[in-house]
């Protein structure tokens, strides 16, 4: 370590001798450990997941040019099959990893191990029978037709309950914490604890009818981004970007001024949903303000994460973590501007009721949470599996199946629903040219996502290789020698 | 349909989720969150003395010739 850097580390851990480069490593890999079990088990079913819900995702896009195949198996239908998709990625692949990252990040930066791991037990048996259930139900018809709230009660109680019990865990080992600071993820990670399960329980209240119900599922579905899947993503970036690099993030104030500004006007964000619709316009106006407001998070974030990788973008060569997760941080600034952008009445009028405001939804929980949580899981994986990634051309084949798969998806949606709203807004074009427009950009749509599928697959495969400790032997850093008690 | 539930509902929860981020916000401000100590050091909090500022890692796509960590030409043989 430079005199440089030694001088500017915090007081308790300043001029460490030899006897404190060994507890370090020893402390960090005894709380690796203790996160090791839970931490792999939500990562492994959110791999199952993540495939389940690429699948359906591939078929419900194939329907868009292909729509009588498996038109006449129930189950199969479009109207089944999207909200099956939705559900198994977001409550599935998104929320399970984005849990099993959580814990290990938690023991990481409260600097202790993780308590009441039982619980932890529980909550990932019981989530995924519930999800399990949930999407059976789905397929089966009994879906209650509110986006993102399709599950019946009976699937929606067994997923909540699971999140209680892990928000229990970790906020026990919070409690238990030996550091005083609470680092900028944590930050996200308490918020997130806290906010998800009020939107879910209220939710899935099953009182409202009408405009009140239209009202709450965009609350909900917006919110669901808000205070669950975004904070994931920014507590992934905040923690590995400079972690990777070796290098502190670049300002600690913007960081704070980008939590509570996003804190203060994100879940305000919904009803930008229901421009032109029948709710009152100051409760729609309200929330495209809200809408506005957050460029001010939207580019503290980006000026944070963006100035602590200038300079030291080269490591993406070596770093599968760094790739997915820079990937990641820049589609949020895309993304977030764009939605800022697309709340407004003027875009709304072109864009709602279009493909466009899929591909919007696919850069936010792919390009952006899922790409991040990608690269968590590479960082994670190793370290508490104790085995390198075997087949580095797997990890770049990884990378380059889902970016280009993203971007393709997302300007082939982009480009196809900007037509496709044009060509509704002018009352001289027949309704079906709308249709007929989008058409090519819809193959995009589906090559695009079978692309990101493959991508998927392989990832989970070779998921599999480093839990089993299959593939080729390669060499290791220092901390995996060190984990199986070799000496260096 | 009224919005009036659906409104009703709404306060609430903004009045609740409120009180707990305002809660949150004195209470970091109470344990010096925000001092200066904590904002100039707080970034340093996820490195220590053997993964200090300035050092990267990972390195999982180098190749065993250009990992640091392997110049000794040593293998994992965990199997």
């Amino acid at each position: 370590m430079t005199e440089q850097a030694n001088s500017s580390m915090p007081v308790e851990n300043q001029s460490p001798g030899p006897s404190d480069h060994q507890s370090d490593e020893d402390l960090r890999i005894h709380i690796d450990d203790s996160a090791t079990s839970p931490t792999l088990l939500f990562l492994a079913t959110s791999m199952v997941w993540l495939i389940i819900g690429s699948l359906f995702g591939v078929v419900v896009a194939l329907k868009f040019s292909l729509p009588d195949w498996l038109g006449s198996v129930p189950a199969l239908t479009f109207g089944r099959l999207r909200p099956a998709h939705l559900n198994t990625v977001v409550f599935g692949f998104v929320s399970l990893a984005g849990a099993g990252m959580v814990i290990w990040l938690t023991g990481r930066l409260c600097r202790t191990h993780i308590r009441w791991t039982g619980l932890l037990y529980i909550s990932v048996i019981i989530w995924n029978l519930g999800l399990l259930l949930g999407t059976a139900l789905v397929l089966a018809g009994y879906s209650e037709g509110m986006e993102w709230l399709e599950f019946p009660l009976i699937a929606v109680v067994p997923v909540a309950l699971g999140f209680v019990l892990f928000a229990a865990s970790i906020l026990k080992t919070f409690a238990n914490r030996s550091v005083e600071h609470i680092y900028i993820s944590l930050w996200y990670i308490l918020a997130s604890l806290v906010w998800f399960p009020i939107l879910y329980v209220i939710g899935n209240g099953r009182f409202y009818q009408g405009v009140s119900q239209a009202a709450m599922n965009w609350w909900f579905a917006h919110n669901l981004l808000t205070v669950w899947v975004t904070p994931l993503g920014l507590a992934g970036a905040y923690y590995f970007i400079p972690k990777v690099i070796g290098r502190p993030i670049y300002s600690y104030y913007l960081g704070l001024l980008g939590f509570w500004s996003f804190a203060l006007f994100y879940n305000w964000n919904g009803l930008h949903h229901l421009v032109g619709g029948p709710v009152p316009t100051w409760a729609v106006s309200i929330s495209i303000v809200a809408s506005l407001l957050m460029f001010i998070p939207v580019i503290t974030v980006a000026v944070n994460h963006h100035m602590t990788a200038f300079g030291n973008l080269k490591l993406v060569r070596y770093s599968p973590t760094l790739r997915f997760v820079v990937f990641g941080a820049m589609s949020y600034t895309v993304v977030s501007l764009q939605g800022s952008l697309e709340a407004t009445r003027t875009m709304q009028e072109i864009v709602h009721f279009t493909h466009y405001t899929v591909g919007h939804a696919h850069l936010g929980v792919y390009s952006f949470a899922s790409m991040i949580l990608f690269g968590a899981m590479y960082y994670i994986l190793p370290r508490i599996a104790k085995w390198e990634w075997p087949y580095p051309a797997l990890i770049k084949v990884h990378f380059w199946l889902t970016a280009v798969g993203v971007l393709l998806y997302f300007v082939a949606m982009e480009v196809g629903g900007w037509l496709q709203g044009m060509a509704m807004v002018n009352g001289a074009v027949p309704f079906i040219d709308s249709v007929i427009v989008t058409r090519p950009w819809l193959w995009g749509r589906s090559i695009g996502g079978v692309m990101m599928t493959i991508g998927n697959i392989l990832f989970a495969y070779h998921f599999a290789l480093v839990v089993y400790r299959a593939g080729p032997i390669r060499f290791a850093p220092g901390w995996v020698r060190k984990a199986e008690g070799q000496t260096s | 349909m009224s919005l009036f539930p659906v409104a009703v509902i709404i306060v609430a929860v903004a009045l609740v989720a409120g009180a707990l981020a305002l809660a949150a916000f004195f209470w970091a401000l109470r344990t010096g969150q925000f001092s200066v100590r904590h904002m100039n050091e707080g970034a340093l909090t996820i490195f220590d003395s053997t993964e200090p500022v300035g050092m990267p890692t990972d390195q999982t796509l180098q190749t065993p010739q250009e990992h640091p960590d392997d110049r000794t030409g040593k293998q994992l043989n965990a199997r």
